[in-house]
């Protein structure tokens, strides 16, 4: 399994486009889309929980080249929490229902669009790590809210600027 | 409050500002072998809370996936 490449990113975000998946990256890999310069092993993508967007999702997948058999295609559609996949050409982790996130709508209200790629809010971002409360989200946790500080101060620069 | 750390941290967050998002994502992502992880072609749960509590049992401490 190989690392995962900005051609690849295109591929998710055309692919989910073209099922029109409702979809949001999240964790790192969502803040690091949104502008945060950090490293990160794991793709995690908040995916909306029906089962029209579940056959949408396997069919985007089954385009990407994930190896599903078809009672893992049984699973995504019916939206289990968390589905790690690690049988296609990259790993990507699928997360119906992740920690500190009520509802999907809420979380895709408040969504970025980071050319085409549709991402949770950066504070939706650190809500999720800090619900989840685990080792390797304390570490990044700092840093991450400093990046949210550096987007609030550079957008009422811009703001300023506008003026 | 703002600290020598995080006034580098700002300058970094301003640099990457200015690369683009291909250059982002290609110093980003890495990829290094996680046990028991990565022995899997797939797994599935049905909560979130299911997940936390498989990776407490079964992954090693080092791996920073248990909870705090």
């Amino acid at each position: 399994m190989g690392v995962f490449e900005y051609r690849q990113a295109t591929e998710v975000r055309d692919a989910f486009a073209k099922h029109e998946v409702a979809y949001l990256f999240i964790g790192k890999a969502g803040a690091v889309l949104l502008g945060f310069p950090d490293t990160t092993q794991d793709v995690d993508v908040f995916v909306q929980k029906s089962e029209q967007n579940g056959l949408r999702l396997v069919a985007a997948l089954l385009q990407l080249g994930f190896a599903l058999t078809d009672k893992q295609q049984l699973e995504i559609r019916q939206g289990r929490d968390f589905v790690q996949l690690n049988n296609g050409p990259f790993d990507l982790d699928l997360l119906f229902g992740p920690d500190g996130i009520e509802r999907f709508e809420d979380a895709w209200s408040r969504r970025e669009e980071v050319e085409g790629f549709m991402v949770c809010s950066i504070d939706d971002i650190i809500a999720s790590k800090k619900s989840a409360n685990r080792a390797k989200d304390r570490e990044s946790l700092p840093r991450l809210e400093a990046f949210r500080t550096y987007l609030q101060t550079r957008g009422r620069n811009r703001t300023e600027k506008d003026v | 409050m703002e600290t020598s750390e995080t006034r580098a941290w700002y300058a970094e967050f301003e640099a990457a500002s200015k690369r683009s998002l291909e250059t982002r994502l290609k110093y980003a992502f890495i990829k290094t072998y996680k046990p028991v992880l990565d022995d899997e072609p797939y797994r599935s749960f049905a909560s979130t809370a299911e997940y936390r509590a498989w990776c407490e049992e079964n992954l090693p401490d080092w791996l920073g996936y248990g909870r705090v």
